[in-house]
């Protein structure tokens, strides 16, 4: 009797494993990788398996962005008969860093994920990721120089740390204005070029046409991730690098803040609020312009077709110019095994070759990450003829990339709450900037303690 | 009587072991090891090693103005749910069970939100809710009133999230009264009636302490749920603890430090503060159940 | 007569005026989720679409794994339903037939573990499922969930209630404890294990904040989750973020209206219980 229930436990507890088939391939592999020692990795880059791979890649690309990047690793698959590129789709960047950190803990990393600089700058403190400058300068499977010095200056030296490489720059974007071509023209407004005209051309602009309301400006609900591009348009700085100290609680940071604050506050400038993101509104001919990443064109063209004309323009200069290179980069984590970091590597070059590059920025809105690609026939004839495309790349000069500090992410996690308080009227901006300080401060003390 | 012996033991524990190791496993040592949790200041949480422990998760909360925003919020939420729930609920669950024609009906209308995805359904209202397009707002301006940005004003986000919980709860609270109203003997109903007390009357000197029990208990279990509240916030703002964390709740604090921040030491004395706040709260109901309540 | 009959058509009115108010969302989704783009985003809102578009549920099924993820939530369901009744039957027989030493302690420390919320348990868990490598696997999912107190301590309430002669006739005529459990005990407490089932059965389907913290992958995701996330997708596409709730809120639906008796029943008994 006794053995009865025990068989009927053992029966139950068969019958849920029996019911794990999925994803036990990738759980295998993972099982059997074993951190690399760094020296060996050195000598022995290899490349080409001899026997069949299969390697994840885990994303945040939705929608086109994902359509397209899919396109591009079908391709890898059957290019390369032994290797398997699957990609898994994560749902948003917040998404992913919480699965990435998850799957750290659990040993289930992948072999390949998109990843902000700074969340590698924790992966190598934690030593997690893998060095990829012995895959770089192996002589038969790297990159030679011109080939590195291809790659848009801007992004290849936000992938190095001390000299080497962990991630390879893949989708890019900066901010760009959009603007509604009919509803401009109709109110007799001109882009607006600064501030100033960004501010009257927003008032003007705010209208009912047919009992619908217009706004004439809008800002992504996230406007406070990108705070740091209006505080040093106004001039002011932004954080200190080396010091770990945060500066924009400064005048110019009062100015940029309050800069968008009174648009909200008077009504001529809304926040994406419940439409998630701006490109909603704005097709719907909702509002007038926006102020959003260059990776949303095609959100805003695949919902454009028959509701407005529209097109995008450089963000409006301040006192200075100022755009932010944003999004992430590929980074290969050193869990895997030799022939899956191998075939990793095989497909991280893959993905930002010429060809592909230009390919992926045509459909996505995103920008090409190699000079080659920006300069090509097909690039060029492309963005004569889309233009809204071509208007990212001209804001180079004066482009930066974000601080890469352990913690920003925490920190401009910390800046966009205290931003969203001021613009919801719940805190004075000097309040909220004060604030915002304090906490920013606070989460890199955190990390870097 | 059978007597207690060892052979009788070893096989009781045997049938009880399939559900002791479940329980012991995944409740009785997280509840301990969850309260250890709390007491970590320095966790490395790749490598699971601990380099300090002490008081400082529950300093930090001390001073941590969001977790007393998120506090108070929760009590907000529990004040503006439970009263008005138990109240509609019960006046609903008083009209079933008079006379009357498509009962199973009415009843199904009421009780469907309850067996719904909190998921689903919170995604539904938040396409009523919406400022422009939203059902909720055109009914309001055929009355003549502005538009509301429900879910995109810090004022109007709890408000929202409080319509949407007793919604969805009102079902199971009716079906608890209901059953309790039918525990009544009708007796005194109509001894009442031959006295000549109208139907206020015996509503409030009859049913009421009858049913008081039945308000004990359904009090009892909203408190405790209205306190755990999270997956209604997480679908109806998008993942979000609402418009500038106006909707920040304590599960969705503890959610957040959690699993978003990692700060596992704050995130689990957290948790152990809802607990003792609920344990309280039970305690407080059952002492005043054991006096005022009229079996 | 005359005011009996009006006081009825009050109730008539009020419970319909609530009916109404508690369908609404409802109707309201079923109708937006067969709306054209243009129907739906749009003052005064249309109340019945031009036709029906019933091409937004394909849409909606197409643009997301919703057929993954909706085994995976039939697969939670019915393993770990069918987990829970197996133990629940065993600790409930022993605590309600079974004379053993440390009974009544276990029982009552069983007991106070009910009055822990579950968010208390989150952290520990997280850590131990992803120290076994369990997370983003079936296992996280349903083997926590396979014992619960309540259950266990809702068919001891009804085991108590056979009559103990029962027990001591099935002895005499050498029916084994186990034989005895399973041949009539079980049978007996039918409906009180079809209340069970059905309660954990709806718990499981609609779960969410331990899904959600659990898988990783598209693969592994249940219903509630796969939701949240298509509705970071699909954004403001309201007919399609409709026909995606209509699919996991209709089988809820369904199956109430065809146990509805049962869970009825199991509610107000556990409730009033409880």
């Amino acid at each position: 009797m006794k053995k009865l229930t025990v068989l009927l436990t053992l029966m139950f507890l068969l019958l849920l494993v029996a019911c794990n088939t999925t994803s036990d391939t990738a759980k295998e592999t993972s099982k059997n990788a074993s951190p690399v020692e760094t020296t060996k990795e050195k000598e022995t880059a290899k490349t080409e398996p001899a026997e069949p791979v299969e390697i994840e890649f885990w994303h945040a690309m939705n929608g086109d962005h994902e359509k397209a990047l899919a396109k591009i690793t079908d391709d890898f698959n059957a290019q390369n008969d032994n290797i398997t590129v699957k990609l898994v789709n994560q749902g948003g960047y917040g998404d992913l860093s919480q699965k990435l950190m998850a799957s750290a803990k659990a040993k289930t990393l992948p072999t390949l994920s998109q990843a902000y600089e700074d969340w590698v700058t924790e992966y190598i403190q934690n030593d997690l990721v893998a060095d990829l400058t012995p895959y770089v300068e192996n002589a038969e499977t790297g990159m030679t120089d011109d080939d590195l010095n291809d790659i848009v200056d801007v992004f290849r030296e936000a992938n190095m740390w001390d000299g080497k490489f962990y991630s390879m720059p893949f989708n890019k974007s900066t901010r760009v204005l959009f603007y509604n071509k009919g509803l401009l023209e109709e109110a007799g407004v001109a882009v607006p070029t600064n501030w100033d005209e960004l501010k009257s051309a927003a008032d003007k602009l705010t209208t009912t046409k047919d009992g619908k309301n217009i706004v004439g400006m809008g800002f992504e609900n996230g406007v406070g991730m990108e705070l740091i591009m209006w505080v040093k348009q106004a001039g002011g700085d932004f954080i200190d690098e080396k010091n770990r100290k945060v500066l924009f609680n400064s005048p110019e940071g009062v100015e940029a803040l309050s800069f968008i604050n009174s648009m909200i506050q008077d009504g001529t400038a809304r926040l994406a609020g419940e439409d998630g993101y701006m490109s909603g509104p704005f097709t719907r001919g909702d509002v007038a312009m926006y102020i959003g990443s260059n990776a949303g064109i095609a959100f805003v063209a695949n919902d454009a077709e028959g509701n407005i004309e529209w097109t995008t323009a450089p963000v409006p200069d301040g006192k200075k110019k100022a755009s932010a290179f944003m999004g992430t980069n590929v980074t290969m984590f050193n869990t895997a095994t030799d022939e899956e970091k191998a075939a990793a590597w095989e497909y991280m070059k893959f993905l930002i070759s010429k060809e592909n590059t230009t390919y992926w920025a045509m459909n996505t809105g995103y920008l090409p990450v190699r000079y080659s690609a920006l300069e090509s026939e097909d690039w060029k004839k492309f963005i004569q003829e889309n233009p809204e495309y071509g208007v990212a790349q001209e804001q180079f000069d004066g482009g930066f990339y974000d601080p890469r500090v352990v913690g920003a992410y925490g920190v401009k996690n910390a800046i966009n709450k205290e931003v969203e308080f001021v613009l919801l009227g719940q805190k004075s901006v000097e309040q909220g900037l004060e604030d915002a300080e304090k906490a920013a401060q606070a989460e890199l003390d955190k990390a870097n303690r | 009587m059978e007597r207690t012996t060892w052979r009788a033991s070893i096989q009781a524990y045997l049938y009880l072991l399939p559900a002791l190791v479940i329980i012991v496993l995944f409740t009785i040592y997280p509840i301990i090891k969850s309260l250890l949790i709390s007491f970590y200041d320095d966790y490395d949480y790749f490598n699971d090693i601990v380099y300090a422990r002490g008081f400082a998760s529950y300093q930090y909360l001390w001073n941590d103005p969001t977790f007393h925003k998120a506090l108070w919020n929760t009590f907000v939420f529990v004040i503006g749910v439970v009263p008005a729930s138990i109240a509609l609920s019960m006046f609903i669950a008083v009209l079933l069970n008079s006379n009357i024609r498509l009962r199973s009906f009415f009843r199904t209308a009421y009780f469907i939100p309850f067996v719904t995805s909190v998921v689903a359904v919170s995604i539904v209202w938040r396409w009523i809710f919406h400022t422009e397009y939203g059902l909720f707002n055109y009914v309001l301006g055929l009355f003549g009133a502005d538009p509301v940005a429900w879910l995109t004003d810090p004022k109007w986000a709890m408000p929202s999230l409080i319509i949407l919980s007793i919604w969805k709860g009102l079902g199971y609270n009716i079906i608890i009264f209901l059953a309790g109203l039918q525990n009544i003997n009708e007796q005194y109903n109509l001894a009442a009636r031959m006295d000549g007390a109208g139907k206020a009357k015996r509503f409030f000197h009859i049913t009421l302490p009858l049913l008081s029990p039945t308000t004990f208990f359904v009090s009892i279990v909203s408190i405790i749920g209205s306190f755990k509240v999270f997956d209604e916030i997480y679908a109806l703002f998008g993942g979000q603890p609402g418009p500038a964390s106006s909707a920040l709740t304590v599960v969705y604090y503890i959610f957040e430090k959690f699993y978003s921040e990692w700060e596992f030491g704050i995130a689990s004395a957290a948790a152990y503060c809802l607990f003792i706040i609920i344990f309280i709260l039970t305690l407080i109901q059952l002492y005043i159940g054991k006096r005022k309540v009229t079996y | 007569m005359l005011r009996d009959a009006l006081s009825k058509t009050t109730i008539y009115v009020a419970l319909g005026i609530g009916a109404v108010l508690m369908l609404l969302p409802f109707i309201w989704m079923l109708l937006t989720s067969l709306k054209s783009g243009n129907e739906v985003m749009i003052m005064p809102p249309v109340w019945w679409p031009d036709d029906f578009k019933w091409e937004n549920y394909k849409t909606a099924w197409e643009m997301a794994p919703f057929g993954r993820y909706l085994l995976n939530s039939l697969v939670v369901m019915v393993l770990s339903t069918l987990g829970e009744l197996l133990t629940t039957i065993l600790a409930a027989y022993a605590f309600s037939k079974l004379h053993f030493w440390g009974r009544d302690i276990v029982f009552a420390l069983l007991l106070g573990t009910m009055m822990v919320p579950g968010e208390v348990l989150l952290i520990p868990n997280f850590v131990f499922l992803s120290n076994l490598g369990w997370i983003d696997r079936y296992e996280a999912l349903i083997i926590p969930w396979t014992a619960s107190v309540f259950a266990i301590f809702l068919l001891r309430q009804f085991f108590l209630s056979v009559p103990k002669d029962l027990g001591y006739a099935a002895k005499i005529d050498g029916c084994s404890d186990f034989r005895f459990l399973w041949t009539i005990m079980v049978p007996l407490a039918k409906p009180a294990l079809f209340t069970i089932a059905l309660l954990k059965a709806i718990g499981s389907w609609n779960a969410f904040l331990w899904p959600l913290i659990v898988t990783s992958s598209k693969e592994m995701r249940t219903l509630p989750v796969g939701l949240t996330s298509f509705s970071t997708e699909a954004g403001t596409i309201y007919e399609l973020l409709m026909a995606a709730s209509t699919m996991i809120i209709l089988p809820m639906i369904l199956l109430y209206f065809i146990l509805q008796k049962y869970i009825i029943q199991g509610i107000s008994k556990a409730g009033l219980k409880g």
